[in-house]
């Protein structure tokens, strides 16, 4: 089953000039340094996985690529549209930006005043400029891709944390975006839980979904993703295909942290 | 006893005729001010900061002041500006302020309330700030705020009883009426008691119930 079919040919096109470049981005709290000199460029259809301490900067440079944190330094480009630290973005550039990044928190943060179904289609009507039907009818598509026709017109406190979360999933679908970003989708679940949201990720990366994914899934890091990027105090210590990376770091750093996760 | 209820009897008509401009003037104050809470509770919250001041004193003058002196600078102040306004436009204007002042706090705990991944939610799918507030933050915020705004309401209620002192014909106004023209003050106060009280008491135990059902589905 295919989460993006439209995918191969933007793999087939895009592979000279990436969808996502980060340059020298950098983020500082008042004086606390969070993330430094940040470069990072993703091709289409490639899934990279973000693992490293915790307080190394990963949500952070999550949040920094789609602006929910405005970087201090540096620029981010998505597609044709860049922007510099120091400049507010314009209203169209962040919507260009949102429309085509999309989002899973930790948290799920479902809205959870609105169905299940209004979820998923709030913003095709509010952004994309949809009916209401239309939206409707993409949303059940999207709902059961992810296995839950059937909650449509539940609310989401009426569901499980797993389902919380592959509703987010198809939430930030929604807008078809060109890029996925996960912060720690899994770590608020129950393993078992964290298998099927882990399931509907691994058949996105499968359709050829562009993806990031900051992760304390070891086995999703090594057997997923394309790509393996350790951070460790707001800078990337590390970053290769996942196989080289996860058993054999080359950096110190990097294999102190991957000596402590493996011993747990 | 049956003297006591022959004189209710006799001026039920003109007590329920000051009870319905009770209710009206206070309708009207909290139609007007609830809305001007929301936005003094926004306004408050604004990034400009000659909004944010503005909105301050409003809220400040009109949580400070008691409603007594709002509504006598409202009828025997602003005629000295050049603005002379009837008893009942006066009133609405006090107490709307007062409703604003008040309420636009219980909004803004409202709005505290909900949790900040939300907004950042409504804004990683795109929504723009108006529609993040009006589709997701506000929703959640305002349901939050229901119960304290009711019970506020039913103060105001009460504290239109104030709007005797600009000669405005509700309940307590016509309860002094009746007394000074019958001389029997303290039964015509006890009618003027029950009737508020007739609607305070219902309002005040329906409150509670849709408090605790609000609180069960949260
Ligand atoms: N809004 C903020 N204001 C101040 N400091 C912040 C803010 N957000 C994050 N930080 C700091 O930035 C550092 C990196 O935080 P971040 O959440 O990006 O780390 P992380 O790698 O995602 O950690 P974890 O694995 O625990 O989620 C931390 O020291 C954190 O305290
Ligand atoms: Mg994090």
């Amino acid at each position: 089953m295919s989460l993006n079919s439209s995918s191969i040919t933007q793999a087939d096109v895009a592979p000279k000039q990436p969808l996502l470049r980060l340059d020298a981005v950098g983020k500082t709290f008042g004086t606390h340094v969070v993330l430094e000199d940040i470069d990072l460029s993703l091709a289409a259809g490639e899934v990279v996985a973000i693992i490293g301490p915790s307080g190394s900067g990963k949500s952070t440079l999550l949040r920094c690529i789609n602006q929910l944190e405005p970087p201090t330094t540096g620029r981010v480009t998505i597609g044709d549209t860049t922007i510099e630290a120091g400049h507010t973005p314009t209203r169209r550039e962040l919507m260009v930006l949102r429309r085509s990044i999309g989002m899973v928190f930790q948290s799920f943060n479902l809205f959870p005043h609105l169905t299940v179904l209004r979820n998923v289609s709030l913003a095709q009507e509010r952004v994309m400029g949809r009916t209401r039907e239309q939206a409707d009818a993409v949303s059940m598509q999207l709902l059961a891709r992810v296995g839950l026709a059937d909650k449509a017109q539940q609310f989401p406190s009426r569901c499980s944390g797993g389902q919380q979360q592959r509703i987010a999933i198809a939430r930030a679908l929604a807008l078809d975006p060109q890029i996925m970003l996960f912060d720690e989708p899994t770590s608020a679940l129950d393993p078992e839980l964290g298998l099927e949201v882990l399931s509907v990720m691994r058949e996105l990366a499968e359709g050829g979904m562009t993806m990031i994914v900051v992760t304390h899934e070891m086995r999703f890091a090594e057997n997923v993703s394309d790509r393996v990027i350790i951070m460790a105090d707001g800078r990337i210590v590390e970053q290769g295909p996942s196989g080289t990376v996860m058993r054999n770091p080359q950096t110190e750093r990097a294999q102190r942290f991957l000596h402590a996760v493996k011993d747990r | 006893m049956n003297d006591l209820v022959d004189f209710w009897l006799e001026h039920l008509p003109a007590m329920l005729d000051g009870l319905m401009v009770s209710v009206q003037v206070t309708g009207v104050s909290l139609a007007i001010g609830v809305p001007l809470g929301l936005l003094l509770a926004l306004a408050v919250q604004s990034r400009s900061k000659p909004m944010r001041g503005i909105a301050i004193v409003v809220v400040e003058v009109g949580r400070g002041a008691p409603a007594l002196i709002l509504l006598q600078f409202t009828y025997f102040g602003l005629p000295n500006a050049g603005l002379s306004l009837d008893s009942f436009s006066s009133a609405v204007i006090a107490l709307a302020w007062c409703t604003g002042a008040y309420t636009s706090e219980i909004i803004r705990a409202g709005l505290e309330a909900v949790p900040h991944g939300q907004k950042e939610a409504a804004e990683a799918i795109g929504l723009n700030h108006l529609d993040a507030l009006r589709y997701v933050i506000l929703p959640q915020a305002l349901r939050v705020s229901v119960p304290a705004l009711l019970g506020f309401s039913i103060l105001m209620l009460q504290a239109s009883s104030l709007c005797f002192a600009i000669a405005l014909p509700e309940l307590v106004s016509q309860a002094y009426l009746i007394g000074s023209t019958t001389f029997r003050y303290m039964p015509i106060l006890v009618l003027a008691g029950l009737l508020y009280a007739a609607i305070c008491i219902p309002a005040t135990i329906a409150v509670s119930a849709l408090e605790r059902k609000l609180g069960a589905h949260a």
